[in-house]
């Protein structure tokens, strides 16, 4: 919450307050102390087999953070969970990111990461779905699939021999993403999650919390299970749909309007969360989103002062029920 | 690779030589000047040499055929055989003729919903194949190809020597010419090498990853194992795009206990867009098959099955003891019972002190004969040699028995002079890349001398080089007599004249059963070579006696069904949970396990239904007391029969076993199934002739302990035989008054009632029937003259010294229960026993719906579903996952471990143990993960050693406990001691830079085995060194990479000579 700038009145400001307040005695007391800086000494009652992990290091026979961020344990294994930082991708790690370039039979992409990731063509399904053929005319075409600027969401498959964080698309899925908001949030407020891809039906509208704090909110895009495609007709009949489709999409080009206004509350209420910096999930999310339209606020006014700090009222409460509950 | 094809190279011109020998003396030198090279050893000289040899063999290349026809000739000079067949030289030759009786089933399974596109044949016509073939394809496998063409998927069941390869190779072209991937999986290492090889020559863009290779993997056409395939899917390779078809060969690999999963999950996972070829051995559930895959992946699936095997099939049995061949089944597959019969007179009892196989251990009938006399392996190969059956494959079931098989034959020299020199040639200089120690190897120096005489070994306890020599040699002919494990029987084209089996019933882990039919039909593919033999001949080696019908069942028995053979594991879950598309619930849904169980409900259903109506139909009056008198009886008899098996144990009765013992004995029973429902049983009197142990069907065996029901008695005694048409013999014992003839007849000891005091003498000679008819008659005077005073019964506790208190319990229990039976009203009414039967058959029909019911319940729930809740609370206990399926830090590392147990390993990771370990004792704990064999005499591993070895155990043992806990339904000391320390010690020495000789020094454990276990040792380390990555711990991952380099090294990882 440091940073927080907020225009905020007195009776707001004491709102704030109490609710942060509130949300920290309700934190948890057993990490506070395993907070450590860099150089800190981690404690690792002399024990000898002990394993060193992300963040450490040992020095003159101490074990030494690496890192600012918490101590976390498992067995017999220390490692430090940095608090504020810059994404580090892990291989099954749902990402959206954007093409920078299009190179030889790779997609180069920004990713909120210190290097660029690596999408290879062959990583790549096809857009009909169907198997790849090796010929020069697929890299010839790379262009049709994505271009420049295209915003895509792809999975994290593993750093490669090169020293590349190669990207892949297992399925139909991922790819493009279009019509929608890209917003960029901390990415150590995305919560791992089995599911990363969500579809909010009420709503019409898809949102891919991005592992990489890139968060995706669009109109909802029909994805064909592959386990329940009729394979029978794909070679006459699915393509042609995919082409109708894609027509008929042309044809009717802009998104409904109440479609763009769910996707702009949508992102509203990531954005407020973010700002007051609380955890990312799609239960919060919608959460927030009904709290906008039962107050009956405008879109725009979800930015404003009074919201923040009721959202900060609302997290308090929520938080609270749920300890209670335990 | 190259290695292969200067010995081929080598081979052939050496086989010129030998031709053309007289022909052209200047060649000669050559050859000589070749061998010299080669022992040399210098690369450069060799390489000399090679260049050498490829101008010559381009020289050659034209002779090639005249060679190829020369050699034929000779061998069939060498053969001299009369009677031979016209040789036919290729398949094409072979063929003709054949064709049109060679039938093939082809169907098609379509998923449901599927409208079958009416693809217009006519623009197939114009197209012209994509690899044509220089011979004339069998029908099969012509049908097969049109499925392919049709861009259809479709399974191929036909047996091994059938040319089921052929569909995969047009597979593979037609995905070539389309520029798309095509993989191709193999159940075994071994075979992938020699498929990529094979296709290598075919289609040069061809790559090979195994565990231990990995060659090329860009290529268009890439051959794997299938383990390989399944974590290449879990990684997301991009081969998964691309990939048009997916080859799974010998895919009846699935019903495999242990990797069987692996393919299902391979197929389940496959891509969606991509289509199959599937190529298996004989199986009659091929359509189940095919129906399961055309459902998941909604495609139509073709199955093309055929029965028909290229050279046809005579199978003789050979009784050990004997001297002669019996034909048993002939090529039309008749079965000629009177000299099956002939064979089993032939056998020869297996002398009194054989008898001895009571402690578990079971010695092989293969009796090493007395001084001066031959062994029947050596007599039997005599006569296959003599009768020009060669060559021929010997299989048996223990790597030690091979062995032990291949010394007996020391006498017999089955090459010529030249051959030997081949052999040798070949011989040493695939032995080339070995270091001089290595060739020094005991099992290299002794295998020579055989191979030199035409006789070879092969199993997997051979070093691998040698088993790919032997192949190779085998292949040239150049091997007459190979002593061979089932392993030989599967995988690449292999075949001999005769197969033999030495043996008839094989160790499966817990018990000796038969070779089931499936094992028979796969083991005598080898028998018969295409176009060069005009009929296969396989001999079994019997050495006990068969039924006929079980007999029967072996030889002609169907081929094993395709089951499934799923089960879950955690690494499987894991990297299903871990990816966003995975649902280990949808796998479990997928399998073919649950396809299976759920195609068989509406059957079940049915029968339940029916079985119900038959039940409601049967009306009894006074049901309820009825019942109690009922369930009374039955007590009373399961009691009985306690009293019976105490009493007639092994230990309490066999001393009183003596021939001439009156006993009484159970009649049999006019209505077979219902037992008879009177208080007593109809008995009747006998004299014991001999008892013996009974080595029945197996799967009677299997319930009973070795101590109780093992032996039978035979019992002279009156009976009754029957003769129905099918001339099959029903015996029934009868009381001694009644008609019927006096014959000795076998019963197992239950059914003896009680033994008597009184021994009759017995005539020596019961052959005659008069002999027997006056023992009985004796009997009977016996019998009535002592039953007047009460008969004199051995009492159990005073004579047999029965002294257990369960035996006084259980006496007490039936007395008590006799005097209930005198107080039961219903007892008294006349028709009681026909109440009671229609009752019983009530009683049954209940309990009969009642299973299928319980069947039906638990097949209809998603199979596995409370396993998969109890592993999956497994892997939240132990923090691999959190409470909402996302996979931890834990989970991750067991997540990459595939090669041994994953849980026990990353728990033994994440407790720091490897933290202070030197890199040597790393290893060799680890190989306590890799190693399964159990040693009987294996010494226990030096101090340091142990204490690890503890360590791993506790943790193991930690493991399983949880495990238990959370239901998972395991054994946990069987789990514990899963983990074996035999190898480590070797594994220590080797790791710490041993020569191999020295560590096979340390343990008695086969070179190939334990090369085997250091393969897979580095695979785990691989592993592990992922692992150590992901975890962000460098230094672990350092000393993981350190002891990889310190076990890769030498004859353990040389290469394939394949490659």
């Amino acid at each position: 919450m440091r940073g927080l700038q907020l225009s905020l009145n007195k009776n707001q400001k004491l709102r704030v307050e109490r609710a942060l307040e509130q949300l920290e005695s309700l934190s948890l007391k057993s990490n506070s102390d395993a907070s450590v800086t860099v150089a800190d000494n981690i404690s690792v009652d002399c024990e000898d087999a002990i394993l060193k992990g992300h963040g450490t290091t040992e020095l003159d026979g101490r074990v030494v953070a690496t890192l600012c961020g918490v101590v976390e344990r498992v067995n017999k294994l220390v490692y430090v969970r940095a608090l504020r930082a810059r994404y580090k991708p892990e291989i099954g790690d749902i990402i959206v990111g954007r093409v920078i370039e299009v190179a030889p039979k790779r997609w180069r992409l920004e990713i909120n990461f210190s290097q660029d990731a690596v999408l290879m063509l062959s990583s790549m399904n096809l857009p009909d779905g169907i198997q790849r053929r090796r010929t020069a005319i697929d890299e010839l075409n790379m262009r049709s699939i994505f271009e420049e600027n295209d915003v895509i969401c792809a999975e994290v498959r593993g750093f490669q021999h090169d020293g590349c964080l190669h990207l892949q698309a297992r399925s139909q899925k991922y790819g493009k993403l279009e019509r929608g908001q890209l917003l960029t949030i901390p990415p150590y407020l995305v919560k791992k999650r089995k599911q990363h891809f969500h579809h909010l039906e009420q709503y019409g509208i898809d949102l891919i919390l991005g592992c990489n704090g890139y968060v995706w909110v669009g109109e909802h895009v029909e994805v064909k299970d592959p386990m329940l495609v009729d394979q029978s007709n794909k070679s006459e009949q699915q393509i042609a749909d995919a082409e109708n489709s894609t027509s008929a999409n042309e044809v009717e080009t802009c998104t409904p309007l109440e479609t763009r206004q769910n996707i702009c509350r949508t992102a509203n209420a990531i954005r407020v969360l973010s700002t007051l910096g609380f955890m990312i999930t799609v239960e919060v999310i919608t959460e927030i989103v009904n709290l906008s339209t039962s107050l009956n606020l405008d879109i725009h006014e979800m930015l404003g002062p009074e919201f923040y700090v009721l959202v900060a009222e609302k997290e308090a409460e929520r938080r609270s029920t749920l300890r209670k509950k335990r | 690779m190259k290695l292969l094809n200067v010995i081929n190279g080598v081979n052939r011109q050496l086989i010129f030589f030998y031709n053309c020998k007289a022909v052209d003396k200047g060649e000669f030198h050559i050859k000589t000047s070749f061998c010299g090279g080669n022992h040399i050893g210098g690369s450069n000289v060799k390489d000399n040499v090679l260049c050498d040899f490829y101008k010559i063999s381009d020289l050659l290349h034209n002779l090639e055929a005249n060679m190829e026809s020369l050699k034929r000739k000779l061998l069939e000079d060498t053969i001299k055989d009369s009677e031979a067949p016209p040789l036919k030289q290729h398949r094409e030759n072979g063929l003709v003729g054949l064709d049109d009786s060679v039938a093939c089933v082809h169907d098609v399974s379509y998923p449901e919903g599927y409208v079958p596109l009416n693809l217009t044949l006519a623009n197939q016509e114009g197209v012209k194949p994509a690899k044509e073939f220089p011979f004339k394809l069998d029908p099969f496998q012509s049908e097969a190809i049109r499925c392919l063409d049709h861009g259809e998927s479709v399974m191929v069941s036909a047996h091994t020597s059938a040319g089921k390869t052929v569909v995969a190779l047009y597979a593979i072209a037609m995905s070539l010419q389309n520029k798309q991937r095509v993989i191709y999986t193999s159940p075994i290492k071994a075979l992938s090498n020699q498929k990529y090889r094979e296709f290598k020559e075919e289609f040069s863009d061809v790559g090979l990853m195994t565990g231990d290779v990995t060659i090329d993997p860009n290529a268009s056409c890439l051959v794997m194992t299938t383990e390989i395939w399944r974590s290449m899917q879990y990684k997301g390779s991009e081969v998964t795009r691309e990939v048009a078809w997916i080859i799974f060969d010998e895919v009846h690999y699935m019903r495999d206990r242990e990797r069987g999963v692996v393919w299902e999950e391979s197929i389940v996972m496959a891509p969606k867009n991509s289509q199959f070829v599937f190529l298996s051995a004989t199986v009659p559930n091929a359509k189940e098959f095919a129906d399961w895959v055309a459902k998941v992946h909604q495609q139509p699936c073709h199955i093309v099955y055929t029965d028909y095997r290229p050279t046809p099939l005579q199978h003789y049995i050979f009784p050990s003891g004997g001297n002669g061949l019996y034909l048993a089944v002939d090529e039309k597959g008749k079965f000629r019972e009177d000299s099956f019969q002939k064979a089993l007179n032939a056998l020869v009892p297996v002398s009194e002190g054989d008898r001895k196989r009571e402690n578990g251990k079971w010695q092989k009938g293969l009796v090493v004969g007395k001084a001066g006399e031959d062994s029947d392996i050596f007599k039997m190969v005599k006569m296959i040699i003599q009768r020009q059956y060669d060559p021929v494959i010997c299989f048996s079931f223990s790597k030690r028995e091979c062995e032990f098989l291949a010394m007996q034959m020391a006498k017999m020299d089955l090459n010529d002079d030249d051959e030997k020199v081949n052999v040798e040639t070949i011989f040493w200089s695939a032995m080339d890349m070995l270091s001089d120690d290595d060739k020094k190897l005991p099992q290299v120096s002794n295998m020579l001398p055989l191979l030199k005489r035409g006789i070879g070994v092969h199993h997997s306890g051979l070093l691998p080089i040698l088993k790919e020599v032997i192949e190779i040699l085998f292949q040239e002919g150049f091997i007459k007599c190979l002593f061979a494990t089932e392993t030989f029987s599967i995988g690449l084209n292999m075949p001999a004249k005769t197969v033999v089996f030495t043996n008839v019933r094989k160790f499966d882990g817990d018990k000796f059963r038969w070779i089931s039919s499936g094992e028979y039909i796969q083991m005598s593919g080898r028998a018969g070579r295409r176009g060069i033999d005009e009929r296969g001949i396989c001999i079994l080696m019997v050495d006990e006696k068969i039924e006929p019908s079980t007999a029967k069942l072996m030889l002609k028995g169907s081929a094993d069904p395709l089951n499934s053979a799923f089960h879950l594991s955690y690494n499987m879950l894991l990297n299903q949970i871990r990816s966003e598309d995975g649902d280990p619930e949808n796998l479990l849904r997928n399998s073919f396990y649950q396809f299976q169980a759920d195609r068989a409900i509406p059957e079940l259903e049915k029968q339940a239904k029916v079985l119900e109506e038959e039940r409601d139909s049967i009306i009894i009056e006074e049901e309820d007391s009825l019942e109690n008198y009922y369930s009374l009886l039955k007590q009373y008899k399961t009691l009985k029969k306690d009293v019976r098996d105490i009493v007639f144990s092994r230990k309490h009765c066999l001393p009183f076993l003596q021939p001439g013992r009156l006993v009484c004995i159970q009649c049999t029973k006019n209505d077979e199934p219902s037992s008879s429902f009177s208080i007593n049983d109809e008995v009747t009197w006998g004299v014991i002739i001999n008892f013996e142990r009974v080595t029945g069907l197996s799967e009677d065996d299997v319930n009973k302990k070795a101590e109780d029901a093992n032996y039978t008695v035979d019992v002279l005694t009156r009976c009754r035989v029957h003769k129905d048409e099918v001339a099959k013999k029903t015996i029934k014992i009868v009381p001694l008054k009644d008609p019927g003839e006096p014959a000795v007849i076998s019963i197992p000891t239950s059914q003896i009632d009680s033994l008597s005091s009184a021994r009759l003498p017995i005539p020596r000679d019961l052959l005659p029937l008069e002999s027997r008819e006056n023992t009985l008659k004796k009997a009977s005077e016996v019998v009535s003259r002592i039953s007047k005073e009460g008969i004199p019964f051995l009492d159990p506790e005073d004579d047999m010294k029965v002294q257990s208190s369960s035996y006084r319990k259980t006496v007490r229990r039936i007395e008590a229960l006799e005097n209930l039976f005198e107080k039961h009203e219903i007892a008294k009414s006349p028709l009681i026993e026909q109440k009671l039967r229609v009752l019983h058959q009530k009683k049954e029909l209940t309990d009969k719906i009642k299973s299928i019911r319980r069947t039906m319940r638990s097949s209809s729930a998603l199979a596995f579903k409370d396993e998969l809740k109890a592993r999956k609370r497994v892997l939240r206990r132990l923090g691999y996952i959190t409470s909402d399926d996302v996979v931890e830090l834990k989970g991750k590392v067991a997540g990459e471990i595939s090669s041994a147990d994953e849980l026990t390993l990353t728990e033994l990771m994440f407790s720091g143990v490897f933290k202070d370990m030197k890199v040597e004792e790393i290893v060799s704990l680890l190989s306590c993960f890799v190693w399964q064999e159990k040693l009987q005499e294996a010494q226990k591993p030096r101090d340091e050693l142990e204490f690890l070895f503890t360590q791993l155990r506790d943790i193991a043992r930690r493991v399983a406990k949880v495990q238990l806990e959370c239901k998972v339904q395991i054994d946990v000391e069987n789990f514990v001691s899963s983990f074996r320390c035999d190898i480590m010690e070797a594994v220590y020495a080797w790791a710490k830079g041993s020569k191999f000789y020295q560590i096979m020094e340390i343990t008695q454990v086969f070179e190939g085995s334990l090369i085997r276990a250091i393969r897979r040792l580095e695979e785990v380390l691989q592993q592990l060194i992922q692992a150590a990555k992901s975890i962000g711990e460098t230094q672990l991952e350092a000393k993981f990479e350190d002891a990889v380099a310190k076990i890769k090294r030498d004859i353990v990882f040389a290469a394939s000579l394949y490659l």
